[in-house]
């Protein structure tokens, strides 16, 4: 048996280190045979035993506690964003369980690098300081890069790629320059550290500066307006079944880390970094679904509505972080998040057959008649995410400003709800499409029924979710959401 | 019971989605039946509250105290015809069309009874995706205006009610979104605040009452919703903004309230004149319903906005009693549709030599729609009109202008343009099937025309809680007290007894 050395906690890495052997036995296995099957096959096996540790740190006190030093934190905040990350690409590889084997047989990187995002996902939610925070993003964004570009040989998907390593990279640079200045602001890298530091004293601008380059770092992960250009481009010349995963993994992965990082590392003393998340909050709720409106395609709406959603979850962010509203309005919404944007994207991909000039919402006209179950999860993720109850998306909605009514930004509340008024417009527009208007031409479905299982399962969580949401709720909250980082 | 209220229909709508062939059919009507009959038993049975998201105070609470009994009682009767005519569709498009009903009316009997603020917000948002459904799929040729109008009207009220609801816990710190917690802990939040969380209210329920000028969806619902009246049977269920005015956003923020008196009261009376006044100029049968409809609405906002118990009482007793009248006169319109295959006058004239039966209905429908005492709208009308009075007398007889003098007019030259005259084509008279249709609601007519006053001592229950504020000066600031000040203060059914002794 092998015993950890003292102050080594191996529970709260499992999930981690779960992922990272499926990872390397996926890859492993693929040199000898390259088979598409065969590497979902133990991506999922993987995903469901790093599930089985994350559920564990969520409802045993006993795994709670920061770890190596204190850059490996357990507590019910990081462990429920695990397992939405792990539910996430669960539902992902589901869902490109059939598709890949065309284009992606002969290649059998697909799954590991899946495998390997979800770990930096897992990484980043888990962080204590800044280095791991890098690490996992790093881990995140390399795999995430590779596999948007997947389609070899169609231009939006080349240009996809392209886009999001470029922006990302700089985007990296400017979060690493803020975690540089921060250092020599505070002489810390962990958070608890640094919000003590800050806390001490008013700080300087060297320590704002900092502040604000973190801010915009993570900002573009989280697709925050003005950082979000990336978000549609990239969503649309990705392969449907990788956007489904990025819309959902790299949101719980980057609100993770603002989530800590907003909540430990910028103490109340100092509001203007407080300020600074709320403006970009206000600008994203109206860019992004202002910007959707604009959009005739179900992929690049929804990669708006992306833009949108991160929105309201900056709201809950920013509540969450002055300490005035639970982090697990953050986590609640996030699955919720998870389920109905992975579901719409599953539709989505079976309805468009991955043709990259079919996104247009004519595609999606009598698809009520023709496909009704199709149809019917269809209405039910994109009325979730508009916020109609009683689906999962309300109480997300409503929590988030709930939450912001709590911290005092009343203003920003009504200004969410006021904008979600323009996102039941163009959500609700392709539902009309589907059941108001006559097919023009058959419609065939990617004969796919992994993937039906991926927008069955993404169904059921969206309704469950709406149902009973103190299930979640109460197992996050019950396990002291209350972030418990120890200095 | 309180509980079965909402799980018959759902039954019955499950029925109609799934049960094979005739059996879906048989699942919905019985269904429909069924929870008429158990509504019956309601006013005594208590209520129910299970946890849903306690962390924020968030609960499921159904209680059919007062009001709330009254309004599912007669909803669930009104659903009745409704799901009969219905189940006459073409087969296919049968099981949609009784789905959607059911599924409403599963919802708004949520809305009825929850008292808890944000169950009745998901009731009342998740009402809306049934009837837009029905418009959408089975309306006329400009439906899809007429849907996205709807929804954004909705939409927008709703949202901004919404805000109120999430703000009204945090800002007055209330245990939770129950009533009964949220009731003395609103009232001591400060005028302003009060102000601005009516406001938030008052969008949603202006909307869905609907107030002048905020009317427009519902002439163009009527108007694209198909020929059967089905669905307009359903969206006039579904106009409850006065009662979420009158059970909510008034006894909670009477302030608020009393701030918004003077802009809300003068709408509504507007809103009587006006709906009264259209009604007189339309030339075709369902424009002119809508526009009855609507200045029906402006009598029940002007009763609500007396912040009168005796007010208050009347508007909630013509909200019950429009849905039977305007219900039968739906439905009634859409067995025309099938005789003559319009809705313009012009089409009609001399039915009433072939076809005395329904000459005789429609025109008993009409006289309990404009107020004909001893039918249902009359001591609805009559009392939210004496609270109008009471408020301010002028308002009240604008009002009266528009729901009495003008009601007149288009009711009598309703009936005329379609019955008498020189008969033209010779059309069926009613038959069977359209008797069972017509029967319950015209039995509900009499029943809430002839025997008032328990379903008023009932809703009276809810009125003293809705107004205690102008009832209990001390209780409130003075200015509150002034703006519901009344000549008339004894209860709402002992004045209705005095006016009967009168005649």
């Amino acid at each position: 048996m092998i015993v950890p050395p003292d102050g080594l906690v191996l529970g709260g890495i499992a999930p981690a280190l779960t992922l990272l052997v499926a990872a390397a036995t996926a890859l492993i296995l693929g040199t000898v045979r390259a088979d598409a099957r065969q590497g979902g096959a133990v991506a999922l096996l993987g995903l469901a035993a790093a599930a089985v540790f994350a559920v564990r740190n969520l409802v045993d006190p006993g795994a709670h506690g920061a770890t190596f030093g204190v850059q490996w934190v357990v507590d019910g905040a990081s462990a429920g964003l695990a397992v939405a990350i792990l539910v996430g690409t669960f539902l992902a590889v589901l869902l490109s369980w059939d598709a890949p084997v065309a284009r992606v047989g002969d290649r059998p990187e697909f799954h590991p690098l899946l495998l390997l995002a979800a770990t930096g996902g897992v990484a980043m939610v888990h962080a204590g300081d800044f280095v791991v925070l890098l690490l996992g993003l790093e881990i995140l964004s390399l795999s995430v890069y590779a596999l948007s570009a997947w389609r070899t040989g169609v231009r939006e998907g080349e240009e996809a790629g392209m886009k999001y390593f470029l922006l990302g990279a700089f985007a990296s640079a400017i979060l690493i320059y803020g975690v540089a200045l921060t250092y020599g602001a505070t002489g810390a890298f962990d958070f608890a550290s640094i919000g003590a530091a800050l806390a001490a004293g008013a700080p300087g601008p060297l320590a704002l500066l900092g502040g604000a380059f973190v801010l915009v770092g993570l900002g573009f992960k989280v697709s925050f307006a003005p950082f979000h250009q990336w978000a549609p481009d990239v969503y649309t010349g990705a392969p449907t079944p990788v956007t489904a995963f990025m819309s959902v993994v790299v949101k719980v992965a980057a609100f993770g880390a603002l989530l800590r990082v907003a909540s430990e590392a910028w103490p109340a003393t100092v509001p203007s970094l407080d300020l600074m998340l709320a403006i970009l909050v206000a600008l994203t709720l109206v860019v992004g679904n202002l910007g959707a409106l604009l959009q005739s395609g179900a992929k690049r709406m929804l990669g708006y509505s992306a833009v949108a959603h991160a929105g309201y979850l900056g709201l809950a962010v920013l509540a969450a972080g002055q300490g005035l509203a639970s982090p697990t309005t953050v986590v609640w919404y996030l699955l919720a998040y998870t389920f109905m944007n992975l579901g719409a994207f599953a539709v989505t991909h079976l309805v468009m057959h991955d043709d990259p000039q079919g996104d247009r919402i004519e595609a999606w006209q009598g698809l009520g008649a023709r496909k009704p179950g199709l149809a019917i999860a269809m209405t039910l993720f994109l009325f979730s995410l508009a916020g109609f109850p009683p689906l999962a998306g309300f109480f997300g909605k409503a929590l988030a400003v709930r939450a912001a009514f709590d911290a005092g930004w009343s203003s920003l509340a009504v200004l969410a709800l006021l904008a979600a008024v323009v996102a039941v417009v163009y959500y609700t527009r392709f539902v009309f499409a589907m059941w108001f208007a006559r097919a023009p031409r058959a419609i065939e479905v990617a004969p796919s029924d992994a993937a039906r299982w991926a927008v069955g399962l993404a169904a059921a969580g969206t309704v469950a979710m709406g149902l009973f949401p103190d299930v979640w709720y109460a197992l996050v909250e019950g396990a002291g959401a209350a972030l418990a980082l120890v200095p | 019971m309180t509980l079965w209220m909402l799980v018959l229909p759902l039954l019955g709508a499950a029925a109609a989605a799934f049960a094979p062939g005739r059996l879906a059919v048989v699942g919905a009507v019985a269904s429909a039946v069924a929870t008429f009959a158990t509504s019956a038993f309601l006013a005594g049975s208590g209520a129910l509250s299970v946890a849903w998201l306690p962390a924020l105070g968030i609960d499921v609470t159904l209680d059919p105290f007062g009001v709330r009994s009254v309004l599912v009682t007669t909803a669930a009767l009104t659903m009745v015809p409704v799901v009969l005519t219905a189940a006459r569709r073409p087969v296919d498009e049968r099981r949609r069309y009784l789905t959607a009903l059911l599924l409403m009316h599963t919802t708004l009997n949520g809305v009825f009874l929850a008292t808890d603020l944000v169950l009745m917000y998901v009731f009342w948002e998740a009402t809306l995706l049934p009837s837009l459904f029905l418009l959408g799929t089975f309306g006329g040729r400009g439906r899809r205006g007429a849907v996205t109008k709807y929804l954004v009207y909705a939409i927008t009220g709703s949202f901004l009610m919404l805000a109120s609801i999430l703000a009204i816990v945090p800002l007055s710190g209330a245990a939770s979104y129950a009533f009964a917690d949220l009731l003395p802990a609103a009232r001591a939040l400060d005028p302003v605040v009060q102000t601005w969380l009516f406001a938030g209210f008052a969008a949603a329920f202006a909307v869905k009452l609907p107030l002048f000028p905020l009317h427009a969806w519902l002439i163009d619902f009527h108007r694209e919703n198909p020929a059967s009246g089905v669905a307009d049977v359903a969206g006039t269920l579904y106009k409850v903004g006065g009662f979420g005015f009158f059970a909510w956003a008034i006894p909670l923020l009477p302030d608020g309230a009393a701030a918004f008196q003077p802009i809300l009261l003068p709408l509504a009376a507007a809103t009587a004149l006006w709906g009264g006044l259209a009604a007189t100029r339309q030339e075709d049968l369902k424009s002119m319903l809508a526009y009855m409809s609507l200045s029906h609405m402006g009598v029940v906002a002007l009763g609500v906005f007396s912040l009168t118990p005796l007010g208050g009482s009347g508007a909630m007793f013509l909200l019950a009693a429009q849905m039977l009248s305007t219900g039968a006169l739906f439905l009634i319109a859409g067995m025309l549709h099938e005789r003559t295959g319009g809705f313009d006058f012009a089409r009609y004239g001399g039915l009433a030599k072939g076809a005395p039966a329904l000459a005789a209905v429609t025109l008993f429908a009409l006289f309990a729609a404009i107020g004909v005492p001893g039918l249902s709208n009359f001591p609805g009308e009559f009392l939210a009109l004496a609270g109008g009075f009471a408020a301010s007398p002028w308002l009240g007889g604008v009002a009266a202008l528009g729901s009495v003098v003008a009601a007149g007019v288009y009711g009598v030259n309703t009936y005329q343009r379609l019955y008498q005259g020189p008969p033209g084509e010779r059309r069926a008279d009613l038959r069977a099937s359209e008797v069972l249709v017509v029967a319950p609601l015209i039995a509900g007519i009499l029943w809430l025309g002839l025997a008032p006053a328990p379903q008023l001592e009932r809703i009276d229950a809810s009125a003293q809680i809705a107004t205690t504020a102008a009832v209990d000066p001390t209780a409130v600031p003075p200015h509150a007290a002034d703006a519901a000040e009344g000549p008339e203060r004894s209860p709402a059914s002992t004045a209705l007894a005095a006016k009967g002794g009168e005649r």
